[in-house]
């Protein structure tokens, strides 16, 4: 008898979401096999990179980090049109780092106006990011929905303490949620049951199963994505079947490794491509795993992992 | 199915109370309640119980034996508490079990032989030198090496209980996969070393963390499950009155029906009551047919 190479049965699709202004709608998603098994399924839409800008200039990054964006990282919209226009961004996140309250502690008003200016300056879609703080997330999120309607902002995290409130902001003004849950994929597909029964649409729901960086227990988010998209394809799980969104690039910079000198640690080797390898190494396996959206930051970072998914799709 | 009742537990406030009192009042009420629940055997888990232990085990048994009749279950680490315990117990309708001897070769050394000096009996926790089995294969390398190690020492295979070790279902599903696995191996493995070995398991970890009005069902439905793969007792809510009438045979539909998602049936749902899709919900959830979310009754 001949040699048949063995196949996946797959029984399950992950749902296309279209993301976006109206007049530039991007979709994401819409896999019916196992990330780039492409001799088993299609991946119609093969995944985005999000490129991140700062709603206040950053004051910790390495200088590796920086150095792409130093005469831009004051202002957010000269930065998103940057990232759009010099380093080809498919999306941008807006991260809300200073709206922390244990931080700058900026107001919902100041974040509502950094949003729209930043809106207003790209035609890509646009995600915008809490601080992850509960309280001071409901309250920034909900108003930027609301003063933010048409945009179809992807609005995160949206957590369970916080899924009533954002999940009907979301349906009332029309903008697409990432259901945030800490590395445990049946809290996952609970958050998503819940946000089902509030009566948010399919199309409106992207997943962040919570990432980490390379080293810093990334396989653990690994097997949650990977967990993930084996009960969505081959175990017909409807309440699993969505994008997924990796925000990776805040926690790939946040470590010493990306952030010592070439003087506190000659042994790593050269600073400036130390960081660049980490978050591309840590996009790299996001994107083996099941990631449509990945969060990044360095331009060379997401050049490298441009060509990885040129390659991959055979394209 | 033989049930262990589990409510006289150190943990329990109102029990862990009176054992530091000494007032035998609630711990005598609750083991005659558990008895008229209709339990086959008490369990006394007294925790660590590192200080006292020896004192207060002994106690414990003296008293629980003036009120009831039923054969014990001695539950602690402390092995001088067991064998506190095991001097005091007296034989009325079956012999006191330990519970539990792990498969380290220090603990084994140390228990084994006082189950046979007192003529009692143990349970063989498949818990190794190198914590919980990842797998079927690793538990009867454990089942293997305790019960040879028993058998050697003259245990009877019919005093020897295996515990194979149940995970909760929310975390760790796949770990009863392969505690259902070893569960149908069992019987094959005992065969030649302790032939007519029993089992048992703490049933009530399957539903741990689990919503508390949701862990009912699960238990249920997984000692449906056990049952069929060969379990011979669980460890219990004394007071689960659905939990007793399953043990007992007296719901033959929805076990049935357990039974036949355990075998690989997909029921039609369509021809199913409420309570009986419910079974179906939660067999798939624990065989991991579908993925567990704390609303997997609502799908």
């Amino acid at each position: 008898m001949a040699f048949e190479i063995p196949k996946i049965l797959y029984n399950g699709a992950i749902k296309e979401n279209p993301l976006g202004k109206e007049s530039n709608r991007i979709t994401v998603g819409g896999e019916t096999c196992y990330p780039f098994h492409l001799f088993e399924g299609n991946m119609p839409h093969p995944p985005k990179i999000a490129m991140e800008v700062y709603d206040a200039t950053p004051e910790d990054w390495a200088q590796a980090a920086l150095d792409p964006f130093t005469d831009v990282v004051h202002d957010p919209a000269a930065w998103a049109q940057k990232c759009v226009a010099s380093y080809g961004a498919e999306m941008i996140a807006l991260q809300l780092a200073s709206t922390d309250p244990n931080a700058q502690n900026t107001t919902a008003e100041q974040a509502v106006e950094t949003t729209k200016k930043v809106a207003a300056a790209i035609e890509v879609p646009l995600i915008v990011w809490g601080c992850c703080n509960v309280e001071k997330d409901t309250e920034v999120l909900k108003r930027i929905a609301e003063e933010c309607t048409g945009e179809n902002l992807i609005l995160g995290p949206v957590e369970e303490d916080t899924h009533k409130a954002l999940g009907a902001a979301a349906i009332a003004y029309q903008h697409t949620i990432a259901a945030s849950t800490p590395i445990d994929i049946n809290l996952a597909k609970q958050l998503n049951i819940l946000l089902g029964n509030l009566g948010v649409p399919d199309e409106r729901i992207l997943v962040d199963p919570t990432v980490t960086g390379l080293g810093y227990g990334l396989e653990y988010c690994y097997s949650v994505m990977e967990r993930d998209r084996m009960a969505a394809l081959t175990q017909e799980d409807e309440r699993l079947q969505f994008p997924i969104v990796c925000n990776l690039a805040k926690d790939v910079w946040k470590v010493k490794e990306a952030k010592l000198s070439d003087e506190d640690a000659p042994l790593l080797g050269d600073p400036t491509k130390r960081g660049v390898l980490l978050e591309a190494m840590t996009a790299l396996l996001f994107l083996l795993a099941g990631g449509d959206i990945l969060i990044m930051r360095h331009p060379d970072a997401i050049q490298l992992v441009r060509g990885f998914i040129n390659d991959l799709m055979g394209s | 199915m033989i049930l262990i009742g589990e409510n006289l537990n150190i943990m329990v406030t109102s029990i862990g109370q009176a054992m530091k009192e000494r007032n035998p009042k609630p711990i005598q009420d609750l083991a005659v309640a558990e008895a008229e629940a209709g339990v086959d055997y008490i369990d006394i888990n007294l925790g660590p119980a590192r200080k006292g232990g020896e004192e207060l085990m002994e106690w414990m048994v003296t008293i629980v034996q003036e009120v009831v009749d039923l054969p014990l279950y001695l539950d602690t680490t402390n092995v001088k508490a067991i064998e506190a315990g095991l001097k005091a117990y007296k034989n009325k309708q079956g012999k006191a079990v330990v519970n539990s001897i792990m498969c380290r070769p220090e603990r084994m050394e140390a228990q084994i032989p006082l189950v046979t000096k007192y003529d009692a009996g143990m349970v063989a926790l498949l818990w190794g030198p190198e914590g919980m089995p990842r797998d079927a294969a690793e538990r009867g390398l454990l089942a293997t090496d305790i019960l040879q190690r028993a058998a050697e020492a003259g245990v009877a295979g019919e005093d020897i209980w295996v515990d194979p070790i149940v995970t909760p279902v929310n975390v760790q599903q796949n770990q009863l996969l392969e505690c259902n696995q070893f569960m149908s191996e069992l019987e094959m493995i005992a065969e030649v070393l302790a032939p007519g070995c029993k089992s048992t398991c703490g049933l009530s970890n399957v539903s741990n963390g689990a919503p508390d009005h949701l862990r009912p069902i699960l238990n249920q439905t997984y000692m449906m499950m056990l049952e069929k793969l060969g379990m011979k007792s669980c460890i219990v809510d004394a007071f689960d009155k659905d939990l007793h009438e399953i043990a007992r045979g007296k719901r033959p539909e929805n076990t049935a029906i357990v039974h036949r998602v355990l075998d690989g049936d997909e029921p039609d749902m369509g021809g199913l009551n409420k309570e009986a899709q419910g079974y179906v919900k939660t067999a798939k959830v624990i065989l991991g047919h579908s993925l567990y979310s704390d609303s997997w009754l609502e799908l």
